[in-house]
């Protein structure tokens, strides 16, 4: 069972599909424009895309013959929400400290700044 | 994002500095020896590091501030219990401790952790450079998967545990 997070992940863990995703982050490209810049065979290409596809991170056009390929943007959008998440963890935490880091000072302050900490 | 309310909130980031790196920075309007004890001994560290909410707590945390001396800590959520434990690498106080982390359920799976503190007109910035094994761990922490027992990563357990096994 994999969600689509996981293979949003597992799609986004290679550096040829990254650089994909970038290059179609300009516009839509034929596979062959896409092939252009990395030293790797057509089929090569062709797999990385389809990786891409069953992701749902790209999606290719059925109507021009070229079959352009172009991003798909809910599935980051997926990864970027979760991030969020992540820093919001990090914030309550960071947040929590600040509050008591005003806390500590004033203790310290009050005992004429003795408490020394390491 | 949204505020807070809370003093400084506004200038914590999260950015990726590499593939396999997460990087936290914040500043804090305390003295640097006081931040970084705060961040070092239990008594402290219990205060603010596990409190998310209600049905949050810190029932373990344990601190032994030497070269090769082990942290445990344990993030009681609404769901359970979330174990995070490593090694002090370095230690060098008020400015920089490195660590290792490992969460419980991936023993095999270890970070490396340096904490910088650095002092700007009376305040203090924090950088938390956390250094994953691959880039697939790191995004995986980065989706809160295996990250600081939010209620959600327990339910997201198996489905982690499965994606690494994919990678």
């Amino acid at each position: 069972m994999t969600d689509q997070l996981s293979t949003t992940f597992a799609a986004l863990a290679d550096p040829t599909r990254r650089a994909i995703l970038a290059r179609l982050a300009s516009g839509e490209c034929s596979v062959s424009e896409l092939a252009e810049p990395f030293e790797i065979s057509m089929p090569a290409v062709s797999k990385h895309l389809r990786v891409l596809e069953r992701a749902g991170l790209i999606a290719r056009s059925r109507e021009a013959q070229w079959r352009p390929c172009r991003i798909e943007a809910a599935p980051l959008k997926q990864v970027a929400e979760w991030t969020e998440q992540y820093r919001q963890i990090w914030e309550t935490k960071f947040d929590n400290l600040e509050l008591y880091l005003q806390q500590l000072n004033a203790k310290e302050t009050r005992h004429g700044g003795q408490r020394r900490g390491k | 994002m949204a505020a807070s309310g809370v003093a400084n909130s506004e200038t914590f980031t999260v950015t990726t500095p590499s593939d396999t790196e997460i990087q936290l920075t914040r500043l804090f309007d305390a003295p640097r020896h006081l931040v970084f004890e705060a961040m070092s001994k239990p008594e402290h560290i219990k205060r603010w590091w596990g409190n998310l909410g209600d049905g949050y707590s810190v029932p373990v945390c344990e601190v032994d501030l030497r070269v090769g001396g082990k942290w445990r800590f344990v993030n009681r959520h609404p769901k359970g219990d979330a174990e995070f434990y490593g090694v002090y690498r370095e230690i060098a106080p008020p400015e920089r401790v490195v660590f290792t982390e490992i969460f419980a359920p991936f023993p095999d799976t270890e970070s490396v952790v340096t904490a910088l503190l650095t002092e700007e007109h009376g305040k203090t910035r924090l950088h938390a450079t956390s250094k994953y094994p691959s880039k697939e761990v790191r995004d995986m922490v980065l989706s809160t998967g295996m990250e600081k027992g939010a209620a959600l990563s327990y339910d997201r357990l198996d489905e982690v545990a499965m994606a690494l096994a994919i990678n």
